[in-house]
């Protein structure tokens, strides 16, 4: 099903393409904790991560999925600073396929950049997060995350908090986890909602939702990144949905926090949050969620390409 | 442009034109009645049933049997690029397609490099026009350099020909000086065209703020950026008794602010782009930038409401807001795509389906609002058939259909939003000037030497 397939946001993936990515995630899982970390499955297929905004993780990520399915890997990267027009990333994605590779991983900072390159090639395309738009393989991940975790999804309450305004992973788990019958609730300032988010459930303070949620999902506050700050501070933000040592006792048992990454210490989650130990420091799944993450884009690589 | 040479009737020689059979559209009266019509050296000579010009030689007649004859339309918004940006288009090559879609008056806009706000620019385009295909109306700008600072020349921009004025791409945001603006232009009973849009609304925005934006991750525009300013340009038109004119209408409630104002006397007329009466938001699932226009292509509430305007008659026109852009500038992604689809060339297609075929509007109806209608909001004579008159007189075919595809546009620039459209009606041929300005392939077969 997945064969070939280009994976540009999560609306094009099915029940059964996730399903499958899902059961191939776990045998992968298993192979990452093998003393010799590497399949055969992709040898002599190339792979080119084609990054147009900076990314550690989520590069790293695709890169070791990649070559513990002995695909070759090649990293490209190019700031926007220096890509100015999306005219370039077509040259540079002509050039690149010129050289024969199977598999474009493509990250770039406009929404929408990811579905165009389609147009321009002929091999399939992993969306790496375009913009505002999406980020699938990151809905994916989140999404294996809670189901591993809860071995379930169904009646499953989800609390995404912070900002939606600039996020693309907000985009794509709201859309993945509302197909999947979870129940979300949103969190966030008016200012940092988009209007027509507010259709949906909506808090204002992360108060409001921490004792009856099953996960609470931070998303990541980029005060730097707004081009027009609206938000007044990060006391207020602190004050109204920055998940603290308090609130954290208050989440009921069972109970989970999530993240994208990176966190911003001290703004969506505080310092004690993050180095809390012992067992409400195992309510932090972040770590889980960057494990998961290579499991799942080894099934995704693997299912397309094998 | 060769194409359109050997599409052109080797007609020097040729003096007068008959055109027989045709339905010939009264937008006017509203009527439609089977006559022919007469053109001699230029001049519309006779309209009446049946007209013989036997033995003349000099004569081309035309068998128009089962087409529509309309007078040549006038579209008031038209960016042409010359000056400065002759790679998106020229004078010559926008007029050439403006007949090709039938228009045979365009108004074109001051945004050029160096911008119209003076004489000589004014003069260079009447000048440049002269022996183009279809007349040219310069709008001049309303503050130097549409900076929105000082305002321009204006007694001595209409001297020189300015038929109206406008700082179009942008609002004047100081409100004391647009004031101003409005008084002065009534001491010379000429239209103010009006962009609105509230810069602070609309900065960085690339597309309607609504579920599509906020679902595909685009930074939205507000509806409140256009209507914020009709609002208050509105109530300034009241105070000074301005003659203004709201362009490229895109949303529900723009119709209702201007539709109460014209109730209260407000000497106030607006237009709508065939595109935003054509499609909705839903057009940005696919990331396609011949959507990216300003103001952006809106809701489908809104794009109902300005057909509801149309049928109550609050809007008064369709202009095509037609801008050429180079490949190159819509080429790439969404957020860096330039703002603009063409126009001329679609014009009449795009709203025949969209307005008679499907909304059943009459065809009268729809070419008063492309013709006559656009032509008494800039004062020009243009827009009926009568005898005496110069001819521009266009010709349909309301039976033909097509799907409209990029290599068929002889515009300069080919981004257009209604590439893959199928769409209804046909322009056949375009009588400009006094003379056969274009003629489609397919009227060889109907000219009988």
């Amino acid at each position: 099903m997945l064969r070939k397939k280009s994976v540009i946001d999560t609306d094009s993936l099915s029940q059964e393409d996730i399903d499958l990515i899902f059961a191939n995630a776990d045998s992968f899982l298993e192979v990452s904790e093998r003393d010799v970390k590497k399949v055969p499955v992709l040898r002599g297929k190339t792979i080119v991560n084609l990054f147009f905004e900076p990314s550690t993780r989520t590069k790293t990520s695709f890169e070791i999925a990649a070559k513990r399915l002995s695909a070759d890997v090649i990293n490209f990267s190019s700031s926007t600073s220096s890509v100015k027009k999306g005219e370039s990333a077509i040259d540079t994605l002509k050039t690149i396929l010129s050289m024969k590779v199977d598999l474009i991983v493509m990250r770039h900072s406009d929404s929408g950049a990811v579905k165009m390159a389609q147009h321009f090639i002929n091999v399939p395309v992993i969306n790496a997060g375009d913009g505002k738009h999406q980020h699938p393989t990151q809905s994916l991940l989140d999404l294996y995350t809670i189901k591993k975790i809860f071995n379930k999804l169904e009646e499953l309450k989800v609390a995404i908090v912070g900002d939606f305004i600039d996020s693309r992973v907000a985009r794509s788990d709201i859309d993945l986890f509302e197909r999947m019958g979870i129940d979300v609730t949103v969190v966030s300032p008016t200012m940092l909602l988009p209007e027509d988010f507010s259709k949906m459930k909506v808090k204002h303070c992360i108060d409001d939702v921490i004792e009856e949620s099953d996960i609470i999902y931070m998303l990541r506050m980029q005060f730097e990144r707004q081009d027009r700050k609206f938000y007044p501070s990060i006391m207020e933000y602190n004050r109204f949905l920055s998940l603290n040592k308090d609130r954290l006792l208050k989440m009921k048992p069972g109970s989970i926090v999530m993240h994208p990454g990176p966190v911003n210490r001290g703004i969506e989650i505080t310092d004690e949050v993050m180095d809390i130990g012992g067992e409400p420091g195992e309510k932090i799944t972040i770590d889980r969620q960057v494990t998961y993450g290579v499991a799942i884009r080894m099934a995704l690589l693997y299912l397309i390409l094998s | 442009m060769g194409d359109i040479k050997d599409n052109n009737l080797k007609d020097d020689n040729v003096k007068n034109i008959l055109i027989k059979s045709g339905k010939v559209i009264d937008p006017v009266k509203g009527t439609e009645s089977v006559s022919d019509i007469y053109i001699k050296d230029g001049i519309i000579l006779e309209i009446r049933e049946k007209i013989d010009i036997s033995g003349n030689d000099n004569t081309i007649t035309i068998n128009a049997d089962g087409y529509a004859i309309s007078p040549g339309f006038v579209d008031m918004h038209v960016h042409l690029r010359e000056p400065g940006f002759e790679d998106e288009e020229t004078i010559e090559s926008g007029t050439l397609a403006a007949v090709k879609g039938g228009i045979t008056g365009v108004a074109c806009m001051p945004n050029t490099r160096p911008a119209i706000d003076n004489q000589s620019a004014v003069r260079y385009i009447l000048e440049k026009s002269k022996n183009m295909p279809c007349s040219v109306f310069p709008v001049a700008a309303m503050t130097a350099g549409l900076k929105g600072i000082s305002i321009t020349e204006m007694g001595l921009l209409v001297e020189a020909g300015a038929v109206a004025f406008s700082d179009d791409g942008n609002s004047v945001e100081d409100s004391k000086l647009m004031y101003e603006i409005m008084r002065y232009s009534r001491q010379f009973d000429i239209p103010l065209i009006l962009h609105e849009e509230d810069n602070f609304m609309s900065k960085g925005g690339l597309a309607h703020e609504g579920y599509y934006s906020t679902v595909l991750g685009l930074e939205g525009i507000s509806s409140l950026s256009d209507d914020l300013m009709i609002a208050r340009d509105i109530m300034l038109a009241a105070k000074s008794k301005a003659r203004i004119h709201i362009t490229h209408l895109s949303t529900k409630n723009s119709v209702k602010m201007i539709k109460r104002a014209k109730e209260e006397g407000v000497n106030i007329t607006c237009d709508v782009t065939p595109h935003h009466l054509f499609f909705n938001d839903s057009c940005l699932k696919t990331f396609n930038t011949s959507f990216k226009v300003k103001p952006p292509i809106r809701s489908e509430e809104d794009r109902q409401a300005l057909i509801e305007g149309i049928k109550e008659g609050v809007i008064d026109a369709i202009a095509s807001d037609h801008a050429p852009h180079l490949d190159t500038e819509k080429n790439t992604t969404f957020k860096l795509a330039s703002f603009g689809t063409t126009g001329l060339e679609t014009l009449f297609s795009a709203v025949f389906s969209k307005l008679c075929i499907k909304e059943k509007i009459s065809l009268p109806a729809l070419i008063k609002l492309i013709s006559p209608s656009p032509a008494a909001i800039l004062g020009i004579d243009a827009g009926r058939i009568e005898p005496g008159k110069v001819a521009c007189i266009t010709i349909i075919d309301t039976g033909a259909e097509e799907v409209i595809k990029k290599e068929s546009f002889i515009s300069k620039s080919k981004n257009s939003a209604f590439i893959g459209q199928k769409l209804k009606g046909k322009i056949v041929c375009t009588i400009s000037k006094g003379k056969i300005a274009y003629r489609d392939k397919c009227i060889k077969e109907r000219v009988i030497s």
